[in-house]
């Protein structure tokens, strides 16, 4: 056999679940359709959350999900980020009636319960907030409010979470394929056996062999058992946010859409993200795209308590796809488990194990326990998991920015967002420019990229196609939607990867595609100006139309 | 407090981008007494500097570059493929584009070269080749059938923004198709760091005496033998006046030329800047800020002064200009005229309430209706209402503000900015207008 493993998926589960048996010493290869992250994880909320939702069900899941909380926190100190976040009581004092009253009582209450969970995350404990103090903290929250609970909570860069998970993995010896699919999972006398895959970049085919297959393709699991005569049963839910060009408020918000439904703003850098809707999708997975409704209802939502929101500026609406266990249970037991795994022995694919569900918050414990199962597969003993204790790529000895743009000759802001993404590594980058000055170019000045930082994700983080660098240093995502940094960057990659002409203009184009879908449903005011610009601008250089 | 001043006119232009610039030049040049209202640069100040008519839509893919069709025919060949296209909507006076274009090259004589017959090629960073029928002085010695030789497309050092192998790559593609030979080098052009200098920034430091002449004389130490043309970075200056294309030329003993540029663009700067010294000589007057007004015939205001002609040439840009928005629904601001042009079925009265997503396309390139979205206007350039009729009296548009065309899509800009301004400001010049 060519590995021990074969791992399907390149999302937080697959690549977590990589690094762990790396660690522990297996021959590994992952397989990811596209890139690192662009499923599920890439397109969350980002919240590294302690499951305050399962307090009621099962008090265990949320201890587990807060000390996990705390693991990442270790792990990954540079990509992580303190988000507060405010819960305001919506109905007047004056005409509160009894449940009202109640309903703030219970609120408190389960805040309260949450507080003792805080310590195992490094959170603060909850405040009560006046409605003074509360619009103090948030001017832009509408009048009427009697006051709010605090509720400290975590974000992440989930694409970045992803990067280094399969980076660290490659570093304990994984193989890790991007922009390679699976076809189909090889099986043979009640056993799989391995993979067949294909390279969409090269067209190259082949089959990789293995006993033990791990199919993390989230959403897109399903369809691959079904190729392959098995089943994955699950209920798939589509989840979209919408990005606004700058911060509306300087807390989370926690806030309730037009159907009850609990919705929130929250800050990440400077911008604000509005999430999310969620309905059930039965459609193509590879084919999503926000809906006019869906951005409706979530502007909606929002505009309820942060009027402002109204008239803010979306500069893009993006998607992801849930996957939610089948029948979701009536009884508490199928409620508290956020994940299975389901083993495919049962229809003849001994070997193949398949997870539904799994929080990215939980990813990493979740691939220990998958790693747990696959050591047994295997019939090897048990070697005791470390992914909680070394760090992530970078999460060492994390610099301060401000030290660090003392020393080179780069702004503030701009070694602040290197130490974000790239922790540890903001230093590395930070060489480049005493070999080469121009790399000290920030490309784009929405989203604070360095020429290097590019030169450096092209060279060290598995960078096969232009549109990577969207996900590993926020290529062509903000506001200017790659006006001033796509060409540059183009012509950057291509020098360290070896691009023809053409070549370079086809993962422009791609790249220009891949914003254009996020962008189509929320054309409007300064944005639609803004969409103007980009095409006339790159159309006008030479990108294919 | 600025008294209010009371100005009277044959024409108000409204915009001054290409459209309105030129509407304004071709109403005074027929005796006009003309104002023209500007807020802002619009899109022309951002254009690459190349003018496109329209790029020939039947032309197939390999055939040699001399096969091009003059524009006029490659416009005839668009409008009968594109209904909505202005072009189309002009019908027999679609005729006039080689006359209009020849009075744009006449009254921007100092920045434009004089058109030839065919368009010209001119490259872009990725080595490819856009045709134009008009096109900077510094940019014509670049035209891929002009260059006798071969084509050096010479990199600034500690520049990122021209990948020069790349170009030069890219343009060895059309030597099949009659294109030279290109080579890629490097020059110094001696201004010390400038590899954090964004393009205007190198622009200005190529003014001053002595730095033009310096990076002519590094083109030319760089030079392979055979060299029959220099490409360089658009960065020959900001301001015409300070003659650097012609500077650098003269030092490298052989013809240079820009390459086109995305944004932010300096031939657009350049553009920009020659229309507004073009109206300034025409005697058009010039007046600052947005205008406010009822239409044609009506006291308008645009800061304290009070305007009031018989006939307007509105030319206010599409997205960018300001001249269409988008608040939930589309607008003209103006005079809030209907907006019901754009590419493909979705134009109509209902276009302007449709949602974002229904009037776009999922694959992004071709024709996107939201983007070519503008005003529908009759053959006479006056601007529709939603019965189909005539919206005012003395009323007529012209540029980007009329819909059923996109530069990024169809190739169209700058164009039939020229040709609608040019038809646009003699209608109104004439008493009663049109015919
Ligand atoms: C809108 C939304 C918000 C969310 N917010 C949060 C949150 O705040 N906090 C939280 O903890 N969780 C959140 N979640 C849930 C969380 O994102 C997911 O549970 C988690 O990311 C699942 O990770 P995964 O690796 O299993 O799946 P995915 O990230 O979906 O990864 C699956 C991968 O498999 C790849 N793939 C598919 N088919 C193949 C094939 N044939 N061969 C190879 N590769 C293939 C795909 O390209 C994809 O990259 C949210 C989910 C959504 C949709
Ligand atoms: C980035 C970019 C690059 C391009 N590159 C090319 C190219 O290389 N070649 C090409 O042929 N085409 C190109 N185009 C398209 C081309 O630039 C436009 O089609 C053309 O410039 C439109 O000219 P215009 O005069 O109609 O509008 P604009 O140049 O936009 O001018 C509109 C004017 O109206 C004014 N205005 C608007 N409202 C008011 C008001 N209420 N009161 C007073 N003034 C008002 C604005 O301030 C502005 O001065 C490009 C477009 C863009 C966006």
């Amino acid at each position: 056999m060519d590995y021990d493993v074969i791992i399907l998926g390149g999302g937080a589960n697959g690549t977590g679940t990589a690094r762990d048996c790396a660690m522990r010493g297996l021959r590994v290869l992952l397989l990811e359709k596209a890139d690192f992250g662009v499923g599920a994880s890439g397109n969350s909320s980002g919240m590294i959350h302690g499951g305050i939702r399962y307090m009621l069900s099962d008090r265990h899941v949320t201890a587990l999900a807060c000390r996990d909380s705390g693991y990442i926190q270790r792990i990954a100190p540079h990509l992580l980020f303190r988000i507060p976040f405010l819960m305001p009581f919506t109905t007047r004092a004056a005409g509160a009636t009894l449940r009202d009253r109640a309903a703030w009582y219970a609120t408190e209450v389960y805040v309260g319960t949450y507080d003792l969970f805080q310590p195992l995350k490094r959170g603060k404990p909850s405040t009560r907030l006046s409605a003074d103090e509360l619009y103090r903290l948030e001017p832009g929250l509408r009048p009427g409010l009697r006051g709010a609970v605090t509720l400290d909570e975590w974000g992440i860069d989930a694409f970045r979470l992803c990067a280094l998970n399969a980076l660290s993995a490659r570093a304990h010896g994984a193989e890790l394929r991007t922009w390679t699919a699976a076809r189909e999972i090889l099986a043979e006398g009640g056993r799989v056996r391995g993979v067949r895959f294909r390279d969409a970049l090269t067209g190259e085919e082949g089959e990789a062999r293995a006993p033990v297959v791990f199919n993390a393709t989230g959403a897109w699991s399903p369809a691959l058992a079904r190729r392959s005569g098995a089943a994955v049963p699950m209920r798939p839910g589509k989840g979209v946010h919408l990005t606004l060009d700058r911060r509306y408020s300087n807390y989370g918000v926690i806030l309730s859409a037009v159907d009850g439904r609990q919705m929130f703003v929250m800050p990440h850098e400077s911008e604000s993200i509005v999430g999310t809707t969620d309905d059930d999708y039965y459609g193509d997975p590879d084919d999503l795209e926000a809906t006019n409704d869906e951005v409706e209802y979530l502007v909606e939502g929002a505009a309820s308590l942060l009027p402002g929101v109204r008239n803010a500026r979306i500069t893009r609406a993006w998607c992801g796809l849930r996957t939610t266990i089948y029948a979701y249970g009536p009884n508490e037991d199928a409620l508290s488990r956020e994940h299975q795994l389901h083993d495919g022995a049962a229809y003849g694919r001994a070997g193949l194990l398949s997870l539904v569900g799994g929080k990215l918050a939980s990813y990493r414990a979740q691939a220990e326990e998958a790693t747990d199962r696959i050591v047994a597969l295997l019939g090897r003993a048990p070697v005791p998991c470390r992914t909680h204790e070394e760090p992530l790529p970078g999460g060492d000895e994390v610099p301060d920015p401000a030290a660090l743009a003392r020393a080179h000759p780069v702004a503030a802001p701009v070694a602040a967002r290197l130490v974000y993404r790239h922790g540890g590594r903001a230093r590395e980058i930070l060489r480049l420019l005493e070999e080469d000055p121009r790399l000290g170019l920030v490309l784009c000045r929405d989203e604070g990229i360095l020429a290097a930082e590019v030169v450096h994700c092209v060279r060290h983080e598995q960078v096969r196609r232009l549109q990577d660098l969207r996900r590993r240093c926020r290529l062509a995502v903000g506001a200017c939607a790659g006006l001033d940094c796509a060409r540059v960057a183009a012509q950057l990659a291509a020098r360290e990867l070896g691009w023809s002409p053409e070549q370079v203009r086809a993962e422009l184009a791609d790249l220009l595609d891949a914003g254009w879908r996020e962008r189509r449903p929320i054309l409007d005011g300064a944005q639609l100006v803004q969409e103007e610009l980009v095409r006339g601008a790159h159309a006008a250089a030479g990108a294919p139309w | 407090m600025v008294s209010p001043r009371a100005v009277a006119a044959d024409v108000l232009v409204v915009g001054g981008g290409m459209a309105g610039a030129i509407a304004a030049l071709a109403a005074r040049e027929a005796g006009a007494r003309v104002v023209l209202a500007r807020r802002a640069p619009g899109a022309t100040a951002l254009s690459s500097g190349a003018i496109g008519v329209a790029p020939d839509p039947l032309a197939l893919p390999g055939e040699p570059l001399r096969a091009a069709r003059e524009p006029l025919e490659a416009a005839r060949r668009l409008a009968r493929l594109r209904p909505d296209h202005p072009y189309a909507v002009l019908g027999e006076r679609l005729g006039a584009l080689p006359e209009a274009l020849a009075f744009a090259a006449r009254v921007l004589a100092p920045l434009l070269a004089p058109p030839l017959e065919r368009p010209r090629f001119l490259a872009t960073p990725f080595g490819t080749a856009v045709p134009a029928a008009l096109c900077q002085r510094s940019q014509a010695a670049g035209d891929l059938l002009a260059v006798d030789g071969a084509l050096v497309v010479a990199g600034l050092r500690g520049h990122l923004g021209l990948d020069a192998a790349l170009a030069a790559a890219g343009l060895e593609r059309y030597r099949a198709r009659g294109g030279p030979r290109a080579f890629a080098v490097e020059v110094d052009p001696g201004l010390g760091e400038v590899g954090l200098f964004r393009p205007h920034e190198l622009a200005r430091a190529l003014e001053p005496p002595g730095a033009a002449e310096a990076l002519g004389r590094a083109i030319r130490a760089a030079l392979p033998a055979g060299a029959g043309a220099a490409l360089v970075p658009p960065v020959l200056g900001l301001r015409p006046e300070a003659r650097v294309p012609e500077r650098v030329a003269a030092a490298a003993g052989i013809p240079v030329a820009e390459l086109l540029a995305d944004v932010p663009s300096v031939p657009g700067v350049r553009l920009q800047a020659a229309l507004e010294a073009a109206l300034a000589a025409a005697g058009v007057e010039v007046v600052q800020g947005a205008l406010q007004g009822a239409g044609p015939g009506k006291p308008a205001m645009v800061g304290a002064d009070e305007i009031t002609a018989p006939r307007w040439v509105l030319a206010t840009g599409r997205f960018v200009g300001g001249g269409v928005v988008r608040r939930g629904t589309l607008r003209e601001p103006v005079l809030g005229l209907p907006v019901q042009a754009a590419e493909g079925r979705e134009a109509g009265v209902d276009l302007a309430a449709r949602p974002a997503a229904s009037l776009t396309g999922a694959a992004r390139s071709g024709p996107q209706p939201l983007l070519s979205a503008g005003l529908r206007v009759d053959a006479l350039l006056r601007p529709l209402d939603g019965r189909g009729r005539p919206a005012a009296d003395g009323l007529f548009a012209a540029g980007a503000v009329l819909g059923g065309h996109e530069q990024a899509s169809d190739g169209t800009g700058l164009g039939v900015a020229i040709l609608t301004g040019y038809l646009a400001g003699r209608a109104a010049a004439r008493p009663g207008g049109g015919e």
